[in-house]
């Protein structure tokens, strides 16, 4: 039986690692049920195309652009005009995640890092991959706010640990484990509203990780009962700092109105990186309405910001992180063109592994593929 | 009492709609439409046994999670109704399997009305639950209306997590009617000048059933509406209306002897069919009833609304076409007449004397919060309503004298609970826009555009300096 079950498994891999090599081909067309305006079919196969090569397509397939009628959609490049065109060894794609004088000098050598998916709403397979890969990158990935499984521990000095309004799993040695904690306050997909892990879900591994109960739906609160001013937001920071007095502090938030009110604030309580994640982010599960609706695009937000951040007169001392929405490579280079110094990419890296923007990750019965868990 | 208080009087009770299954009774088509390609099928079948050294087990593990092909016959008759377009055959078996988006799901809806909207009204009417999905969103960036607007959160500064799950109450209710600025009393404390007229209505909502509907969806919408404790209006004389409080009747000159306006709460006058005369006439008739006028938004919208008032008015009906685009020569959407309509009355200070409903495309939850930052106080449904009870579509439902809606026999009680589920879903969803900015009273959000984003707006602060192409 057990063997049976394993030749299932290993032929089922076997089928989807060899369909995601030849779907991208174009052999078999664009499936027609596959992708959406934002996440096209098209994008969908690119993506998985780099993944399996390392090359951007060479068959005519769009790899920089969805479909959605705005924002990085609409943006294309100025000719260069006269500009020599430089040789790829020259250009340096390295950003530093600390600008302040005090703290330690990290940087990463291209301008993203992976963005907080948590043990719970993503299998643990994936996690694993993710902090591997990061490691290999010299970049970050962030756990997300479900804990820090102890399987990640070998690739700590990669691993971005968030501290989130449930505080799930948040324990002293894994804030010391990290170079990088992150505060979440808000996310994108679901700005102002808390998370909600459906009971289904909390195996007793999760239960475990997240000191709870086994098939008890959890409930992460919004906002931080114990910030409603920049002042606790800074006893806050100070509190990690203390803790990890060695770690960068990042803070992650939404797009509102005001967001460029609320970078500031996070630099004057000694923010090291603002993250702000844009209203058509990833998330495991969320109302439709919030995703759609509730707080602006990132495309929007970047500038605005960056802005804010020059007319104080700030701008140089603190690094500002994009992410909701950043699916390709040209999306990144254009969130930095409006004013990001880097990205935060999340559903792309689940896309790489073969993830089809479905949206049936929370349908109780697990991803077809095991990114997320059912 | 309230007990262990000591406090005479009834107990709290929050506000709460009940939802109950009520599943579809006529056919949904599927979403997805999965085929197997079956000479290959039966190729890959046999190589496969061969591959696998006839282990049954392996060779017959098939792809579909959601079990499309586990029926006997397998890929040769998938069960195609359970397919979800996870894409995972697709993925495994490229040169076999086809998922495409169904055509009879395509098809379904006119132009304002997309299959996705449809689905999400029938989603929300047969269990009353806000839809929830994975991953990101997945449309357009954003669009005409309604979708060229988001709604504003709060980061920190706000009440603790209230939203559906809450511990703290956010008051969905809103109020129908007429308040004079300051209150004259007589010297032994009697009121003596204008008095507050005012109903209460526990969503933001009233029902507007469109006029070709069949008798049973009348009666459906006035079962819930009562349920609910929101109006419903309707020019239909039928005698079941008559004792119904929550029955706003809608008269012109053709239907006023025929229906009995004494025990309605309030009279729509329709401004398509009748002139401003019948206001004055119903006013001398009841001096103490409500009135609401039902105005088409065009450019001369705002004076009218102002000569409305001036004429007693205590609502003002904004109405625009089924799609929501207006009257006026450019058929704008019903977001900017509202908006100057709204801004016209703040101007002229009479604002918070009168009552505006909206009407005309109102088809998503989310219609209601940003109708409401744009100047309303409740909107109407109507095509809605008929979706929610699956009536069909036989064109293009644009035109409000030519519902192409066909309405389906139905169950009353059946769809009196689909409606509830309706209304079950908006509130939540209502709850969570307002939960989101910190908002404890969606009456606070009226005409606070400060609390919304245009696209129009962002797009030229964000993008300033960069070309456009032409
Ligand atoms: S269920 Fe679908 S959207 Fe969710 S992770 Fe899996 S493939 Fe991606
Ligand atoms: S697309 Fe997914 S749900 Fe549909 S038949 Fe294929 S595997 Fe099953």
């Amino acid at each position: 039986m057990i063997n049976n079950q394993a030749g299932i498994n290993e032929k089922h891999s076997e089928r989807i690692h060899h369909g995601l090599d030849i779907l991208p081909s174009l052999k078999y067309g664009i499936p027609g049920g596959l992708g959406n305006k934002r996440w096209t079919g098209e994008l969908l196969l690119a993506t998985y195309l780099q993944a399996s090569t390392g090359q951007p397509p060479s068959n005519g397939l769009e790899y920089r652009i969805g479909d959605s009628g705005g924002g990085f959609d609409v943006l294309s490049w100025r000719k260069p005009g006269d500009m020599p065109r430089l040789a790829t060894e020259e250009v340096d794609l390295g950003i530093p995640l600390n600008n302040r004088a005090v703290g330690a000098k990290l940087s990463i050598p291209f301008p993203f890092y992976g963005g907080g998916m948590s043990f719970g709403s993503i299998s643990l397979n994936f996690m694993i991959a993710r902090a591997r890969a990061a490691e290999k990158l010299g970049t970050y990935m962030s756990t997300g706010e479900g804990g820090y499984p102890e399987q990640l521990v070998p690739y700590k000095d990669h691993i971005i640990t968030q501290v989130a309004t449930g505080m799930f799993g948040v324990r002293e040695e894994t804030m010391q484990y990290a170079p990088i904690l992150e505060f979440k306050y808000a996310q994108g997909a679901k700005p102002g509203l808390g998370g909600h892990l459906l009971a289904d879900k909390v195996t007793s591994e999760v239960a475990r990780m997240r000191e709870s109960s086994m098939f008890t739906s959890l409930y992460s609160p919004f906002p931080f009962h114990s910030v409603y001013s920049v002042e606790d937001h800074k006893k806050h920071v100070d509190w990690i700092k203390t803790v990890n007095p060695r770690a960068l502090v990042s803070v992650k938030v939404s797009t509102p109105t005001d967001v460029d009110m609320v970078a500031i604030g996070s630099y004057y309580a000694g923010a090291n990186i603002i993250h702000i994640d844009g209203g058509y982010g990833g998330t495991g599960a969320a109302p439709e309405i919030a995703k759609k609706n509730i707080a602006m695009p990132i495309e929007y937000a970047i500038p605005k910001v960056h802005r804010y951040l020059v007319s104080e007169g700030v701008r140089d001392e603190i690094v500002l992180m994009a992410s909701g929405g950043i699916r390709t490579a040209d999306d990144i280079a254009k969130a930095i063109a409006l004013g990001a110094d880097g990205c935060v990419v999340a559903t792309a890296e689940a896309v790489a592994v073969g993830c089809t923007h479905c949206g049936n990750c929370e349908r109780g019965r697990g991803c077809q593929v095991g990114i997320t868990r059912g | 009492m309230v007990s262990g208080t000591g406090v005479e009087g009834p107990a709290y009770e929050r506000f709460h709609i009940e939802a109950k299954s009520a599943d579809h009774v006529y056919n949904v088509p599927n979403k997805f439409d999965v085929h197997a390609k079956r000479l290959r099928l039966a190729a890959m079948l046999i190589h496969e046994t061969i591959r696998y050294r006839f282990n049954r087990d392996i060779v017959l593990s098939r792809p579909c999670i959601y079990g499309v092909f586990s029926g006997r016959l397998g890929g040769f008759k998938p069960i195609k109704q359970r397919c979800v377009g996870c894409m995972r055959c697709v993925q495994e078996y490229p040169h076999i399997m086809q998922v495409n988006y169904g055509k009879k799901y395509r098809e379904l809806g006119d132009l304002h009305w997309t299959p996705e909207s449809v689905f999400t009204i029938l989603y929300e009417s047969s269990t009353g639950k806000i839809p929830v999905k994975g991953m990101g969103y997945k449309g357009s960036f954003s669009g005409e209306g309604w979708d060229g607007i988001w709604t504003d959160m709060s980061e920190i500064v706000r009440p603790t997590r209230d939203g559906v799950f809450g511990r703290e109450y956010i008051s969905t209710s809103a109020d129908i009617g007429s308040k004079p600025f300051f209150l004259d009393f007589s010297s032994s404390d009697d009121v003596t000048g204008k008095k507050i007229r005012l109903l209460q209505s526990s969503l933001p909502i009233m029902l507007q059933p469109p006029e070709s509907s069949k008798l049973d969806i009348g009666i459906a919408v006035k079962q819930s509406a009562s349920k609910l404790g929101i109006y419903h209006m309707s020019r239909s004389p039928l005698n079941a209306y008559e004792e119904d409080p929550w029955y706003v009747p809608i008269v012109d000159k053709a239907n006023l002897g025929k229906l009995n306006l004494d025990r309605a709460p309030m009279i729509e006058v329709d401004l398509f069919t009748s002139n401003r005369g019948l206001i004055g006439e119903l006013r001398q008739r009841y001096p103490s009833k409500l009135i609401s006028v039902r105005l088409k938004i065009d450019e001369a919208a705002e004076d009218e609304a102002c000569r409305l008032f001036n004429d007693g008015a205590d609502v003002i009906h904004l109405c625009a076409d089924y799609h929501g685009f207006d009257y006026s020569k450019t058929h704008s959407h019903i977001s900017h007449g509202l908006r100057r309509v709204h801004t016209r009355l703040v101007n002229e200070g009479i604002r918070d004397r009168i009552t505006l409903i909206a009407s005309g495309g109102i088809t998503r939850a989310e219609h209601v919060p940003k109708a409401i930052i744009c100047g309303a106080d409740l909107v109407g449904l109507d095509t809605t309503l008929l979706i929610a009870l699956q009536s069909e579509f036989k064109g293009e439902t644009r035109d409000r004298t030519d519902c192409r809606l066909a309405s389906r026999k139905i169950e009353v009680a059946w769809g009196a609970q689909r409606l509830i589920n309706l209304m079950a879903s908006w509130h939540d969803q209502l709850i969570e826009i307002l939960s989101a900015m910190g908002m404890r009273d969606v009456r606070r959000l009226r005409g606070d555009v400060g609390r919304s984003m245009t696209d129009e707006e962002l797009r030229e602060q964000a993008f300033e300096g960069i070309d456009k192409l032409s």
